[in-house]
């Protein structure tokens, strides 16, 4: 744009166009996403009160009440358990959804589109209905469970700590599935039908060609959805606040529930801040290994 | 090879657990939209009511002051689309088309912003929105929006424009035209369904959001409708349930709906833009 306007010195337009273009963006990530980023960074070493005012620089206190508060271990231990099992569940049962949806049969598409349905409805409204669908007198998955001689006595499924945090991993895996099919399936069309063909006539089976032809292949897309998966999990906020808020007695608080009622109900902003600024490097890590990944990928298909 | 319906048998039995389990928070929210009211809290509860009230919907659209939130929810999520799009092409066409210093960085600048989750930084959000008086308008959440999407935006609008041959333009060039031409007669009309499919994907993303929603705004003439519908649940003591689940059909069905209609190009786009 600036090109056409100037084109006396073109040179110097020509030059600059590209900043020009991508300046907005820039501006707009800093005003955002930056400066937040570094308000929360300094109200963390500082001492600050329940409204925000900051004061003096209190020797990283914040993050020494954080490390040393009573339910920071349990919260990130339950992140990793919920992160590992989400992850892990979903890509171990995408693969084979994948591969199932790369065969040819009848009514494919209509399988594709029911398996990607989960991902345009909104986290909470799904939360919203699990919420519901398990409640323990009036929910349809006692009465389904009953109906089917499966159940005596009606649990109240949110409300049990040991039940609780399990259903939530599992609707976790649920609504994870469809983007992480999605790509592997991307992976999948991708392959050469030429080498599996040669594969079989040389008496490779089934297993032996997903092995040691298909496994390595799709590897990248695999690499891609973990470390993706994993970031959107560690991330997931409203399934659990919707369907538990962190109850019964904290047991399915993960550290991004924890820090919203740090922040908004207990009105504790000093270690809110100091919590935030700790997921923030252990995203930061997880994207330059997920940005390496990328750029080596892109690297090969280019 | 083997017998076609056998084996597609055999693949709609291996998913069947899978989509029975899709579908269930479907057929609970059909199943207890329309129930009336006595039924819904009935033990034992049973899929099918004894009559079918539609008027359950138009209930609660007044109960629940569904309307304006649907409202609020469609003015935000079009203006961040649009406003996200304004500012993502041109940086996306510089990225993708224009050899400059910094290019790489700009990318992996990128890709770092692309994977910061609004929780993370909520705080820090809701600090700079009180800070600049927008605390409770809904200006505050397109910002929020467009910011968060920015990144996202950027990186596939600039996989599609690599596959847009250049020479296209370059002849245009030579024939004499304005770059302004170029862009509206050339690029922009190759580039359309790139960017169709990426405003569905920032529309479904505002449509859908949650976090920032709860935390940006107060007032309840001010919800959207994820918000509006959490309210009927969270923190009450008596919920009703058949309302509850008529404004959550209403709300995921259309985007559900957009979904499986372009389910083939928003999946093709996805893979050229997150994969590449």
């Amino acid at each position: 744009m600036n090109r056409a306007r100037a084109p006396a010195n073109g040179k110097i337009g020509r030059a600059s166009a590209p900043y020009l273009l991508i300046l907005p963006s820039i501006l707009f990530a800093f005003w955002i996403i930056g400066y937040p980023i570094y308000d929360m960074a300094n109200m963390s070493v500082h001492a600050v009160n329940r409204f925000g005012k900051t004061a003096a620089f209190n020797d990283f206190a914040n993050y020494q009440r954080l490390f040393s508060h009573q339910l920071f271990i349990g919260c990130l231990i339950r992140t990793l358990v919920w992160t590992v099992f989400v992850v892990g569940g979903t890509v171990l049962l995408s693969v084979p959804i994948a591969l199932i949806l790369n065969e040819k049969f009848f009514g494919r598409t209509l399988a594709r589109i029911i398996i990607m349905l989960p991902w345009a409805v909104s986290l909470t409204m799904t939360g919203i209905v699990w919420r519901w669908s398990l409640n323990g007198q009036f929910g349809m998955v006692n009465a389904t469970l009953r109906e089917f001689g499966l159940q005596d006595t009606p649990i109240e499924w949110l409300a049990t700590s040991t039940a609780a945090f399990p259903i939530l991993i599992a609707i976790g895996i649920l609504v994870s599935i469809p983007f992480t099919v999605t790509v592997i399936l991307g992976g999948l069309s991708s392959l050469q039908a030429d080498v599996f063909e040669a594969a079989r006539i040389d008496g490779a089976t089934a297993w032996q060609r997903f092995r040691y032809l298909t496994l390595p292949l799709i590897r990248p897309f695999l690499n891609i959805v973990l470390v993706l998966n994993f970031i959107y999990v560690f991330n997931s906020f409203p399934l659990i606040w919707v369907m538990t808020q962190g109850d019964p007695a904290n047991s399915t608080d993960i550290l991004v529930t924890w820090l919203y009622k740090l922040a908004f109900r207990y009105g504790e902003l000093g270690i809110a801040s100091a919590l935030s600024i700790v997921m923030f490097v252990i995203l930061l890590a997880l994207t330059i290994t997920y940005a390496a990944l990328a750029m080596r990928n892109e690297r090969s298909t280019a | 090879m083997e017998h076609p319906v056998r084996k597609s048998l055999l693949m709609w039995l291996l998913l069947s657990p899978l989509v029975i389990l899709i579908l269930f928070p479907f057929a609970v929210m059909v199943s207890t939209a329309v129930k009336p009211r006595v039924e819904v809290l009935m033990y034992p509860p049973s899929w099918f009511p004894s009559e079918i009230r539609l008027q359950n919907f138009v209930d609660m659209w007044q109960a629940t002051r569904l309307g304006p939130a649907v409202m609020n929810s469609l003015l935000v999520s079009i203006a961040a689309t649009v406003l996200c799009l304004l500012v993502a092409i041109p940086a996306a066409y510089a990225a993708a088309r224009m050899e400059f210093t910094g290019r790489k960085l700009f990318r992996q600048f990128l890709l770092v912003t692309q994977m910061l989750s609004p929780i993370v930084l909520v705080l820090g959000i809701f600090r700079l929105m009180a800070k600049m008086g927008f605390v409770d308008q809904l200006p505050a959440l397109v910002l929020a929006y467009v910011a968060f999407n920015l990144a996202f935006s950027v990186w596939m609008l600039q996989a599609y424009f690599q596959t847009i041959p250049k020479e296209l333009e370059e002849a245009a060039t030579l024939d004499g035209a304005s770059t302004m031409q170029r862009m509206r007669l050339i690029f922009l009309p190759l580039a359309a369904p790139a960017i169709g499919i990426t405003a569905v994907f920032i529309f479904i993303y505002c449509w859908n959001e949650f976090v920032l929603a709860m935390t940006l705004l107060r007032s309840p003439e001010k919800s959207t409708l994820t918000l509006q519908t959490f309210s009927l649940v969270g923190g009450r003591y008596q919920v009703e349930w058949d309302h509850v689940m008529a404004a959550t059909l209403v709300a995921s069905v259309p985007v559900a709906a957009i979904f499986a209609l372009l389910q083939r190009s928003l999946v093709s786009g996805l893979t050229v833009g997150a994969v590449k």
